[in-house]
């Protein structure tokens, strides 16, 4: 009868850093994909297109799930977002990130963290002005 | 935490208003504290249903970034209550305001959905309510959307129109669905004959349910005394024996297991 083998620390290390850059890298394909399928309709002149109803409407299924979590939460980081809709982290890291390169999702980093958040009220005063009108 | 619940439908006149109002005060009846919010700026009618003289600021107010919601808010609790809080959002029904609020450009909407979302946040969670009931305008608009996807819970109003079922089944499919919402159906103005018959309703249901799984929630007879009434009736303070309030009663129960 055989032992089990016993895998030693440097390998479990090196494995775990394999994992690491393989869900790094699975995360970057579904951005390029996402990219390419984005491509046959962009927005002209590159202006960034606007979260509202009707374009959460027209999302694939995958991608609305975490844009609807996104605008539910305000400011969230993929962990949050991911303890919302009950997926993987990495998963909604690679949608979080397809949603900021259409520029639906805005992307800002606070530390070692990336918040993602929908830019919506840096207009306020404005609002005010054209109700004011 | 609380509910918010959006009233909905195809089209309009399928009495989302009076299901809102009626609801909304049995709940208040009941001890709970509720905040109805008028959220068809086309077609406002809650100022003149409440019989509100004045509100210094509307929901449109609260939606432009003008004010905070407790502001929009009026407390009908003495004059429309037996037991809880009562508190209404109202809909500016001037016509520039009406002219306003269809102008506006989707950057807007987008803003409005945020501050609709901001509402579980600031109503149920600071101001502890138990209920946010949402009046909709009727199909597929902006307002009525940024409500759905603002909901816990959407009460579909159906008529016994053939044309208002089919667009019913549509958006169950093409709306409710996509938003993974908690959605119940509610036929109104059914006919009493048809519900006498087990098999007859049974088969109303199906026809308006198609294929869908979701619960149908109650078919409300068709009462004359309530057309007549023209709306200047709530009936479940002014005429609680009615049977439309016995039919309401049931729905706010099962409404409060959803």
């Amino acid at each position: 009868m055989s032992l089990p083998r016993r895998v030693d620390p440097i390998s479990t290390t090196l494995l775990q850093k394999i994992k690491e850059c393989l869900d790094s890298l699975n995360e970057k394909m579904e951005v390029m994909i996402e990219i390419q399928k984005h491509e046959q309709h962009t927005i002209p002149d590159g202006i960034p297109d606007v979260l509202d109803v009707m374009t959460l409407l027209s999302l694939p299924d995958h991608l609305r799930k975490t844009a609807v979590t996104l605008c539910k939460l305000d400011h969230a980081t993929a962990d949050e977002v991911a303890g919302q809709t009950k997926r993987a982290r990495a998963v909604e890291s690679g949608y979080l990130n397809q949603l900021v390169l259409m520029g639906y999702v805005k992307k800002e980093r606070r530390g070692r963290k990336a918040y993602f958040y929908v830019e919506r009220e840096e207009n306020q005063n404005e609002m005010k002005e054209s109700w004011e009108k | 935490m609380g509910k918010i619940v959006a009233i909905h439908s195809y089209k309009g006149g399928t009495g989302k208003t009076l299901l809102s109002v009626n609801l909304s005060t049995l709940y208040a009846n009941r001890g709970k504290s509720v905040a109805l919010l008028d959220l068809d700026f086309r077609a406002p009618s809650l100022q003149a249903i409440l019989k509100v003289q004045n509100s210094e600021y509307w929901i449109n107010d609260y939606l432009n970034g003008v004010c905070d919601i407790k502001k929009a808010l009026v407390d009908l609790s003495q004059t429309h209550s037996k037991r809880g809080r009562l508190l209404a959002g109202l809909a500016n029904p001037g016509t520039e305001a009406i002219r306003e609020m269809t102008a506006k450009d989707r950057k807007w909407e987008m803003k409005a959905l945020g501050r609709l979302l901001s509402l579980k946040a600031s109503l149920l969670g600071e101001m502890g309510l138990d209920y946010v009931v949402l009046d909709t305008s009727p199909g597929l608009q902006y307002s009525s959307i940024n409500a759905i996807v603002s909901a816990d819970i959407v009460l579909v109003v159906c008529g016994m129109d053939i044309s208002d079922m089919k667009g019913t089944q549509r958006m169950i499919e093409e709306l409710y669905e996509l938003f993974e919402k908690k959605t119940g159906l509610v036929m109104n103005k059914v006919f009493a004959d048809i519900l006498g018959s087990k098999d007859q309703r049974a088969d109303l249901a199906n026809k308006l349910l198609n294929s869908s799984n979701l619960p149908m929630i109650e078919m409300i007879p068709c009462f004359c005394d309530i057309l007549k009434s023209g709306g200047v009736t709530i009936f479940v303070n002014e005429n609680p024996e009615h049977p439309f309030v016995k039919t309401l009663d049931r729905m706010a129960t099962t409404i409060e297991k959803l």
